[in-house]
């Protein structure tokens, strides 16, 4: 059975290789939406697969499958596989399309499983590099701009978390690297802070935490619509799994828990806010990711708190609500803007229903989402907090579904096609149903959804919604990725450090230079090996 | 005393194989010197393999004592795991760029031979055996032979084309690299005139930390790290390199700054006494760590590709000297990943600097030039050799799986074992860097073709040659650690 | 003073003019001159070292100078393609300098490359 697991990651790498076989490709292409099939496989046999455990040459590789991991493994297969019938109809067949979209599948789903820092790093990079081409597929200059801006974040997040493996790796015990066995020393070594904090910062700039979310609300609106469905949806959660493995209840080093909800709620209410001044329906709905994962954020941080020991499968259930609405609710855009004005209000319902389920409206699934972090989400001020960030949600979400409506139609009388329907009802009736049929395994009070204090947020947004309609168009537009705005500040001195770097080698290449600079070498080597 | 180990006879081969075809090659001409150069590599490389193979499997270093004759008086060829892993390397470049070298200089059938094919094809298997004398050779005083016949190979083959733009920044070249091999042949000098040998095996241990010894020590260093081109030494290397035809740019780059290396490492880490060491390792790391922030930030900023990447060769020597301080750290795990870490990152960036060139020139002759701002098409025309220039650029970067990235893991680790840990800050700032200029290129590269942009195709089975290179760069980091393990044979 | 310190004197001088030379002379020929006063002055070194029988306390130690030969030869050949080099440059330029940096972007345009 643990056999099945290097299939997870293989299968669509294997695909993305038989893409080189120009007589393969069509047959590749027909089939995008198979890729994710034994990931789905795997998740479903959660509790009858053993880890794995490959021994290479004094390398021991590791892929397990635990409750968390297997809830995004599945929720993440479904979008891919959704995303990827999508994408059939929406770009038609499109090779590089499909490579870079196998190979970021191929690291994305690999995550889940990832059961040692060797394993773990390779998919989390494969993952969030091979997204640049998912970016900037429409292969426009704006494309371009948001997949540099998205490969640089991406770059400095693998290097935090490099850096941060090593110092994981010299604090463990002995000579193993499975996160098993390096994350518990965690909590007592002496650089654990400094470990926590790059840990933060790199899965922080995946999840999107503020002010790390920079990249989310440029590269969403730009790369194309099955590929925003999947990097909201399933890339970010790599961040979330991170975290999850990484700084578990008890491996954390003291005071992350809390720093960790604080900046979950920052980043909730970041999101919300500057989510509100938008317009692009794409661009509130990857602020709407921003918040979202703000509030996991702090379901993991509290978690750390209060001790709890299943916050991160809470996590992981709170997240496989998110996957599968975002990804819808991004597919429907697609479906809206492909539908003419008359035949549009035919979205309107699913697309609500979605909507307010971030909210927490009940009988939804978001609201059994919202009920599973109860236990760290639940009590005094947090609880507070929680209920401020819901009817935020619920704020932005109907402000969301207002500006899709209002979007401009490629055609005014167009109809979409089944392509573009049936991967987004499926979508959308699972990010509904699907929670209820984990519910056994997570265990969340269902009772809990229909309290006061879970339904009373909901309501409050939806009545304040209306009145955001008329002032919406009246706040000025916030820029997309907001504080980039003081990164682009910074341009005119690196233009300048650059130059002096450029200056300062240009002063050693006359040949006099370079002939003293040589007797200094000898003088200062002679000085350095005598002192 | 050494003696000859079974299997020795294999390092003679080595060195003579290729000599031989160079001489051969020199008398036949024409297309017997392609065949013949092109024949000799493919047995060098099994060579090589060979050697390989026997150091793996015996566990100690392979010995051969020519005529019989004991060091200090004769001489010995000897191949440990840090010899063995650069041999193979060199095997596996020289062959593939003699592969893509078919493209550019063959003589057809019945037609007269070009001077530069001429020389090509005589060069090609000189300085396969100027690389052989470099990693096999047991004495200082033959290494500095080797170190000047790999010079002059390097220089005629990156002369190959005879343009005058070239000569000028060849001649830097050339005259730089003999100050630095005089100031070696001195230092050898004063360690000859300390202890009566040069052999480093009876130099090993019984080095005092005098000052003879530092003196030749510090010159012997000063001229290899003028060969090696690390800051601020580098002046000569990116006019050099970048100037010279693709396929004699990916060797310079690739294996001919290796050989200085290789011999940095044996006088640094066989030769001198531990505290000199100790001392000076500090010096070549903050040079080095220097070489990598600037010949990256240089590189960022070049407008001409080839002189990126040989910018990039800057920056990317520059990791080789990391190691230095790691090594003569007291912890001996450390050590033993710095050192693994360090030959790691010269066996990777070999592979992926020459694929990165012969990539560059290939997209200079179908684009007709190689001005950075205007590749656009390029990824549409020669989807293969962009691939390979990405894949090459992520193993610089130090991305999983490739070669570069557990060379870095294993610096990044010792440097934090041994509590340098600032070292470590500089590793990864290159990396960062270095993503921006293979970013440059690779986003250059696939953006829509500029109006009027005239691309020809290239030949595919140069276009293979370059990905063979790159993804052997990329797939090194996934060889199984026991592979690696050749490399700690008969490690200091 | 014996006469080796003399010839040892003497090669440290020759050192010095010859990185003098190699560091500050822009005119190549000169740089080659004076690369050979350097390669005199080590050579002399060699031959003070075998004169004062470093290895196994010979009066004459017969293996610097074998050195000293090859190392002759060796610096014979790279002055030849030095100079070969410089004629080149003084044929097509009419200068032979590397005194100034090549003009920016150094590289040659690769257009007429093979």
């Amino acid at each position: 059975m643990s056999l099945l697991l290097p299939l997870v990651p293989l299968v669509p790498l294997a695909m993305c290789l038989a893409l080189a076989w120009p007589g393969a490709r069509a047959r590749v292409g027909g089939v995008l939406w198979a890729a994710p099939v034994p990931a789905l496989l795997v998740a479903l046999l959660v509790g009858q697969v053993p880890p794995l455990v490959a021994e290479a040459g004094g390398l021991r590789l590791t892929l397990l499958l635990d409750l968390p991991g297997a809830l995004l493994l599945g929720g993440a297969a479904v979008l891919w596989g959704a995303a990827g019938l999508y994408a059939r109809a929406y770009l038609g067949h499109q090779p590089r399309f499909a490579a870079w979209w196998l190979l970021t599948q191929s690291g994305s789903l690999g995550v889940f499983i990832a059961g040692d820092l060797g394993s773990f790093y390779l998919a989390f990079a494969v993952a969030s590099l091979a997204g640049f081409g998912l970016v900037v597929q429409d292969g426009t200059v704006a494309a371009f701009r948001a997949g540099a801006l998205y490969l640089l974040l991406a770059v400095l997040g693998e290097i935090a978390l490099l850096f941060a493996f090593a110092l994981l790796a010299v604090g463990a015990l002995g000579d193993s690297i499975a996160i098993a066995d390096v994350v518990p020393p965690l909590a007592t070594s002496p650089g654990g802070h400094v470990t926590a904090l790059l840990l933060v910062l790199g899965f922080g700039l995946k999840m999107g935490l503020v002010p790390l979310h920079v990249w989310l609300p440029v590269a969403h609106p730009a790369a194309p619509m099955p590929a925003s469905a999947v990097l909201s949806g399933a890339i970010v959660k790599a961040g979330v799994i991170g975290l999850v493995r990484f700084l578990p209840e008890e491996g954390a080093p003291a005071g992350w828990g809390s720093a960790l909800a604080v900046f979950g709620f920052l980043t909730a209410y970041w999101g919300v806010v500057a989510g509100l001044a938008q317009r692009n329906p794409k661009t509130v709905l990857a602020y709407s990711t921003v918040s979202q994962m703000g509030v996991i954020g702090a379901v993991i941080g509290m978690g750390i708190v209060l001790d709890i020991g299943a916050s991160g499968l809470h996590a992981a259930f709170y997240a496989l609500h998110h996957m599968l609405a975002k990804g819808a609710l991004f597919l429907g855009v697609g479906v809206a803007l492909a539908t003419g004005r008359g035949a549009r209000r035919w979205v309107l319902p699913l697309a609500l229903l979605l909507a307010l389920g971030f909210g927490g409206l009940p009988p939804t699934g978001g609201a059994l989402a919202k009920a599973a972090v109860k236990d760290e989400l639940g009590a005094d001020l947090v609880a507070l907090c929680a209920a401020l960030s819901a009817f935020g949600s619920t704020l932005l979400m109907l402000h969301f579904v207002r500006r899709m409506m209002d979007a401009a139609a490629e055609a005014p009388d167009g109809r979409a096609t089944p392509g573009l329907l049936g991967p987004w009802l499926g979508l959308g009736v699972a990010a509904l149903v699907v929670p209820w049929l984990l519910l056994p395994w997570v265990g969340a009070d269902v009772g809990k959804m229909w309290s006061l204090e879970a339904v009373a947020p909901v309501l409050l947004g939806a009545a304040l919604a209306w009145p955001w309609r008329r002032w919406a168009d009246r706040v000025p537009e916030l820029p997309e990725g907001d504080v980039l705005v003081l990164a682009r500040r910074g341009a005119a001195p690196r233009e300048a450090l650059g130059r002096a770097v450029l200056r300062f080698e240009t002063m050693f290449r006359p040949w006099p230079a370079a002939g003293l600079s040589l007797l200094a070498v000898v003088l200062g080597l002679l000085a350095a090996m005598a002192g | 005393m050494t003696a000859t180990t079974p299997g020795g006879w294999l390092l003679v081969l080595a060195l003579t194989l290729p000599a031989g075809a160079m001489l051969l090659g020199f008398v036949a001409g024409g297309r017997h010197a392609q065949r013949i150069a092109l024949g000799a590599l493919a047995i060098w490389l099994a060579i090589a393999l060979a050697v390989a193979l026997q150091v793996q499997a015996s566990g100690a270093p392979l010995a051969y004592v020519i005529g019989g004759w004991q060091p200090p008086l004769g001489m010995a060829l000897r191949a440990d795991g840090l010899a063995a892993a650069m041999l193979l390397t060199g095997a596996v470049v020289l062959l593939a760029v003699a592969l893509f070298g078919q493209g550019a200089y063959d003589t057809p059938r019945g037609a007269a031979e070009t001077r530069a094919a001429y020389a090509f094809w005589c060069f090609l298997p000189a300085l396969a055996a100027a690389l052989a004398a470099a990693f096999l050779g047991g004495d200082l005083f033959n290494l500095f032979v080797a170190l000047e016949m790999l010079t002059f190979t390097a220089l005629a083959l990156a002369c190959l084309d005879g343009k005058p733009s070239q000569f000028k920044s060849e001649l830097r070249y050339l005259l730089f690299a003999l100050i630095g091999s005089v100031l070696y042949l001195l230092g050898a000098g004063l360690l000859y005139g300390a202890y009566g040998t040069l052999d480093i095996a009876l130099l090993a241990g019984r080095t005092r930390a005098d000052a003879p010894t530092m003196v030749a020590g510090a010159l012997m260093t000063a001229g290899l790290i003028a060969k090696m081109a690390l800051f601020p030494l580098h002046f000569w290397l990116p006019p050099a390199h970048a100037g010279a035809p693709a396929a004699a740019s990916a060797l310079l780059s690739g294996l001919v700054v290796k050989g200085a290396f290789v011999l940095l490492l044996r006088l640094w880490f066989w030769v001198l006494p531990a505290p000199v060491v100790l001392g000076g390792g500090t010096v070549l790391a903050a040079l080095g760590a220097t070489a990598i922030v600037i010949g990256s930030v240089v590189a960022l900023r070049q407008e001409r590709l080839k002189l990126l990447v040989a910018y990039s060769t800057v920056a990317q020597m520059g990791y080789l000297f990391l190691m230095f301080p790691l090594l003569a750290a007291a912890d001996a795990d450390a050590a033993s990943r710095a050192w693994l870490g360090g030959v790691l990152q010269a066996v990777s960036h070999a592979l992926a600097k020459s694929a990165m060139f012969l990539a560059a020139g290939l997209i200079a002759v179908s684009l007709g030039h190689d001005r950075v701002t205007s590749l656009g098409g390029a990824a549409r025309v020669m989807p293969i050799t962009v691939i390979a220039f990405a894949l090459g650029g992520l193993s610089l970067m130090g991305l999983p799986p490739s070669g570069g990235f557990t060379a870095k893991w294993l610096l990044l680790r010792a440097s934090v074992e041994t509590g340098q840990w600032w070292w470590s800050l500089v590793i990864l700032t290159g990396g960062l860097l270095t993503g921006g200029y293979v970013y440059r290129i690779v986003a250059a590269a696939l953006a829509p073709p500029a109006p009027g942009c005239v691309a020809r195709a290239v030949p595919r089975p140069q276009e293979l040659c370059v990905l063979a290179l790159a993804v052997a760069s990329m797939l090194l980091g996934v060889l199984p650690l026991y592979a690696l393990g050749l490399v700690r044979v008969g490690a200091p | 003073m014996s006469g080796t310190d003399i010839l040892a004197l003497a090669a440290c001088g020759l050192v010095a003019i010859g990185l003098y030379g190699v560091v500050a002379q822009a005119e190549v020929l000169r740089k080659i001159i004076a690369f050979n006063l350097l390669g005199a002055g080590v050579f002399l070194l060699f031959g003070v070292v075998a004169r004062r029988g470093a290895a196994a306390g010979l009066a004459a130690d017969p293996v610097p100078q074998a050195m000293v030969i090859t190392g002759l030869v060796v610096a014979f050949a790279a002055t030849a393609l030095a100079l070969v080099l410089t004629l080149r440059l003084h044929q097509i330029t009419g200068a032979a300098t590397v005194a100034e940096d090549p003009p920016s972007g150094a590289a040659p345009d690769p257009a007429s490359e093979p």
